[in-house]
């Protein structure tokens, strides 16, 4: 019998993704942030989580969305990953859902390039899909060379 | 005797050991030098009788008996017996290489090994010019037969020395064998001061470490409210509160620090015996030896740091022959540097030796498929020796077994970026190269300046904070100058060019109604620049905290902090933004050149005092030189407003009549400006402004500088090398007299 | 009660060893690194014996022997110095600062046990 997986849930506009639990610190609201200049904008600032600095990334932007709509109060999703914590800025957060591997997918060809790196497996739910996030990928941007290269 | 106790005794006697045996080595240097004094042989024969007598106890026969030749020879030279010989050094040198061996043998197994010292016991007991000495049959132990009662009065003995005095240099800590095992071994001394080392598990002190950096933010915050509710009671706590932080702080720190000449004190010996192998003859200078690392990153960054001074011998410097055909001084430089700087640790390597072909570089790199030819011309130096850093790659003719596989340096690279630091290489071809470490120190708790910009906080750091200069709204215009394109702000005669920090984060402009300018006169890499920040607060003890992997590439930003009411605020890095902006530009190889300079003078003074110097530029760029002591301003006039008086060119300048001179006229060279815009140096002759019209301003500059004198031409002192060009050194004052435009100066009323 | 020994030597692994072997002999041992170190221990501590090695950095046995004979307590306290047979004039020097016996090393335990017992019942 199969393992079946938690994870902890979020929307970006419509679609639901999600985290295993195992690897989500806390989930937050709107924190105030401090905004780095000459950052790749997919980063929107570092937040104080209880003494440690933790950078902020805009998930929409990361997967190319536009801008949120107003009113939607963005939530914090803080994740493990291999360099320390991160936080994943989303719009809303969802249930802990459980999964079996039996509801896994492969994810679906309708996916475009860029964001094939960013999700990992897919699961059927009751009437929705549910995309596991990729989180190394989520961090794998360029780094801008703003922040770095001679400037003349 | 327990064979637990024996295996630990036989540890801490290799490493006491070992450490007897660089002082050893050190000791021997000093003597090949001819540089001993008094305590050099004491030291030595101190050393070895130590290890005798420990090792007898112990039972080691054999580290005994070699112990015991040595023991001897060094008796016989300490009390003058026996000479020192040319050989002597060598041998000794040998000497402790076996002893060491076998040392090491021991730590591996427990056992002295099977290291044959015939030979070398045969050459010691020569240079004792004694035959065997005979182990005398002395009774183990005893009793004077006399009781003290006896003994004449005692003697008026030297003062009894009170002072606390730590008796042999403080042995540090020994190198935390990673990943340290949580023994704790305790050598205190009852009531008395004498060595006290204990070990503890690096991860406690880690732990440590992290609570009292937790602790330092807590107390930011408190003493932030607690001034602000100005309860008299509360503020008294507070303050204590600061000062036990603070010392704790400190005390902290200290048990994690060791002086980084802990990783350099076996670099003399390395440097003797490579420079011998090689036949070049290399004068090593350690700088800075005092400056303190981490523990931690001292193990991590021992090796990469040894590779690196055996690759400046092996590859940098030069043999004598083919340094004087260079026209260099047959003995090579290499010096070693660490400092603090923006809550790092900086090493810097020099070699005054060939420096790196950044062709060669290039080329090699197409060859390898690092790079394409096209993109070749677009790359900065700086990144052309970047690249031999990439894996596979080196540029030695041959490989040598002395550095391994010719370079390595990306094994050397890796190294350093585990432990979060950096490395980079600049070079000045034919003249010297440098290799820059730089190391984060682990837990940093630095002073720093908190600015606006743009609405947010940054933190500066003090250490890289020169002063600060205060320019009101309306003086910005006039304090401001600029030398071509560039603005600059003259700082008490000298130019510092200066950055925007809003410009440098690429930040929303200000308003044209911005009050004041706050200027923070920085420096890095030696040099100093100014950065325009828009208000400044206080100056704070942050805690410096690493920025997250994402966000690697900004150079600018050193880090991040909390402030005390709980906002994150980023840390500059004042050496990323001043490279960034390429204020820098020459400051690597200026110092370099200047380092090099100041080492080699050192020995032979010519007398060559420090002057500060204003260059420009007259007619195809052949460069001149001016004492920058009597230069006013640097104006720039409208080719019109030049106007005709008698036979020479006059401008109205500041309400009077400033006569031009043409530098280049008396100078009989070809003004290659045919600008509407004529540039002027305005010097101070004797009270009166003299404009001297020159082609560009190029730069200042300060140091010693040696001038091949030439009498023929008048104005003109002689020429010297500024910034590795020919340049003519002029004498204002003298072309001024020369050409005779004095008669027209100030003269207000005539016109 | 007892008896309690002070051991001066700049090599901390001979002062283990020292402390080791004392101690399981039944003493309280006290340790110092060099003279200056000793005399220190001495000016707050009471010793029965003082062992001390002869070279040391700061100030040597010989040196310290003279010192502590200049101290009220201690002019008959019973000092040994150690010694090694590369150095033969070492016992008539430290015989005429006061010293009152020696021990050559490299020794065995059992011989410094033997020397310490046959000095303080003296």
């Amino acid at each position: 019998m199969s393992q079946p997986k938690q994870f902890c849930t979020f929307y970006l506009g419509a679609a639901l993704f999600g985290v295993e639990v195992t690897r989500v610190q806390e989930v937050i609201r709107y924190q105030e942030m401090t905004e780095v200049p000459l950052a790749p904008a997919v980063v929107r600032g570092l937040i104080n989580l209880r003494g440690s600095i933790v950078s902020c990334i805009d998930l929409r932007r990361r997967f190319g969305m536009g801008p949120a709509p107003e009113g939607v109060l963005a939530s914090n999703v803080v994740t493990q990953t291999a360099g320390g914590l991160v936080s994943l800025q989303v719009d809303r957060i969802g249930d802990v859902v459980e999964v079996t591997e039996e509801s896994q997918e492969a994810p679906p060809d309708t996916l475009r390039g860029a964001a094939r790196k960013l999700i990992g497996h897919v699961y059927k739910l009751n009437g929705s899909l549910l995309r596991s996030l990729n989180v190394e990928g989520v961090l794998d941007f360029e780094s801008s060379t703003r922040g770095s290269s001679p400037q003349n | 005797m327990a064979t637990d106790l024996q295996t630990q005794l036989i540890h801490d006697l290799v490493e006491e050991s070992v450490e007897g045996l660089d002082q050893f080595d050190s000791e021997v240097l000093a003597l090949e030098k001819g540089e001993s004094g008094p305590d050099t042989l004491n030291t030595m024969f101190r050393v070895i009788h130590s290890l005798k007598g420990t090792s007898g106890c112990l039972g080691l026969g054999r580290i005994e008996s070699l112990a015991h030749v040595g023991e001897n020879l060094l008796s016989l030279l300490r009390e003058g017996k026996v000479e020192a010989q040319p050989r002597t050094t060598s041998t000794l040198l040998r000497y402790s290489d076996a002893l060491r061996a076998m040392l090491h043998s021991l730590g591996l197994d427990g056992k002295e090994g099977e290291h044959d010292h015939a030979q070398l016991v045969a050459d010691l007991t020569a240079l004792s010019n004694l035959g065997e000495n005979p182990q005398g049959q002395a009774e183990a132990a005893g009793l004077f037969e006399d009781l003290p009662e006896d003994l004449p009065a005692p003697t008026p003995a030297a003062p009894v020395s009170a002072a606390v005095v730590p008796p042999a240099p403080a042995a540090p800590v020994g190198p935390a064998n990673p990943p340290a095992r949580a023994q704790e071994k305790a050598a205190v001394v009852s009531g008395g001061i004498a060595e006290t080392a204990i070990r503890v598990d690096v991860g406690q002190l880690d732990s440590l470490m992290d609570l009292v950096g937790e602790l330092v933010l807590a107390r930011n915050q408190i003493l932030q409210f607690a001034g602000r509710l100005a309860e008299p009671t509360l503020l008294n706590a507070t303050q204590r509160l600061n000062i036990i932080t603070t010392k704790l702080q400190e005390n902290v720190m200290k048990t994690r620090m060791q002086p980084i000449s802990n990783v350099w004190s076996k670099f003399p010996r390395i440097v003797r015996d490579l420079s011998r192998e090689l036949g070049k003859r290399v004068n090593l200078v350690m700088e800075g030896r005092e400056t303190e690392l981490d523990r931690t990153i001292i193990e991590a960054v021992k090796d990469p740091l040894t590779h690196l001074v055996r690759n400046a011998i092996d590859h940098g410097l030069e043999t004598p022959g083919v340094r004087s055909a260079a026209g260099k001084p047959e003995e090579g430089l290499l010096r070693l540097r660490a400092f603090h700087e923006s809550g790092h640790v900086n090493i810097e390597i020099l070699d005054d030796g060939s420096g790196i072909s950044r062709d060669r570089v290039v080329q090699k790199a197409i060859q390898k498929g690092l790079l394409h030819a096209d993109q070749a011309s677009r790359l900065a130096d700086r990144e052309v020796y970047a690249l031999l850093f990439a894996p596979g790659f080196s540029t030695a003719e041959k490989v040598t077994n002395i550095s391994g596989r010719g370079v390595g340096l990306d094994v050397v690279k890796k190294n350093i970026e585990k432990i979060g630091g950096s490395v980079d290489i600049q070079s000045d071809p034919g003249r010297s190269t440098t290799i820059r470490v730089k190391i984060p120190l682990t837990l940093a708790i630095i002073p720093a300046l908190i600015i606006n910009c743009a609405g947010s906080r940054y933190a500066t750091p003090q250490a890289s904070l020169v002063e600060l200069v205060l320019i009101e709204n309306g003086q910005a215009a006039r304090a401001i100058e600029y030398v071509d394109t560039s603005p600059v702000y003259r700082l008490r005669g000298s130019l510092l060019p200066l950055l925007s920090l809003r410009e440098q984060l690429e930040l929303e402009r200000a308003a044209e109604s911005q009050e004041a300018v706050y200027l923070l006169v920085l420096q890095a890499e030696g040099k100093q620049f100014g950065l325009m920040v828009d208000g400044i607060h206080d100056t704070e003890e942050i805690v410096v905290k690493p920025l997250g992997k994402e966000l690697n590439g900004l150079s600018v930003f050193a880090g991040a902090t909390i402030m005390g009411d709980g906002r994150v605020a980023l840390i500059l890095d004042v050496l990323g933004v001043a490279r960034r902006a390429c204020v820098l530009d020459h400051a690597g190889r200026d110092e370099a050149a200047k380092g090099i300079a100041e080492i080699r003078n050192s020995d032979n003074r010519e007398g060559g005092t420090r002057q500060s110097l204003l260059l420009f530029a007259i007619g195809g760029d052949q460069p001149a030189a001016i004492p920058l002591s009597h230069v006013a301003r640097l104006e720039e006039f409208a080719a019109s407003a030049v106007e005709k008086a008698a036979n020479a060119e006059v401008v109205q300048y500041r309400g009077q009549i400033m006569p031009l001179l043409h530098v280049g006229r008396v100078l009989a060279r070809e003004s290659s400006s045919a600008d509407e815009t004529v540039r002027v140096v305005v010097y101070n002759h004797r009270g009166v402004n003299i404009g001297l019209v020159v082609d560009r301003v190029l730069d200042t500059v300060d140091g010693v500088f040696s001038i091949q004198r030439c009498m023929d031409r008048p104005g003109v002192l002689g020429s010297g090398v500024v910034q590795h060009r020919v340049t003519d050194f002029l004498d204002p004052d003298a072309l001024i007299r020369a050409s005779g435009v004095i008669e027209f100066a100030g003269a207000g009323e005539r016109l | 009660m007892p008896k309690t020994i002070l051991t001066v030597d700049d090599a901390a692994t001979m002062r283990k060893l020292i402390v080791f072997t004392l101690k399981g002999a039944g003493y309280e041992v006290l340790e110092a690194a060099d003279g200056v170190a000793g005399l220190q221990v001495l000016s707050t501590r009471a010793a029965d014996l003082i062992i001390t090695d002869i070279n040391m950095p700061q100030m040597g046995g010989i040196e310290l022997t003279r010192n502590v004979r200049q101290m009220p307590q201690h002019r008959t306290t019973p000092i040994l110095v150690i010694t090694t047979e590369s150095e033969p004039d070492v016992k008539a020097r430290a015989k005429a600062v006061g010293a009152t016996g020696w021990i050559v090393k490299p020794f065995q335990p059992a011989q410094l046990v033997d020397i310490v017992k046959r000095v303080l019942k003296a």
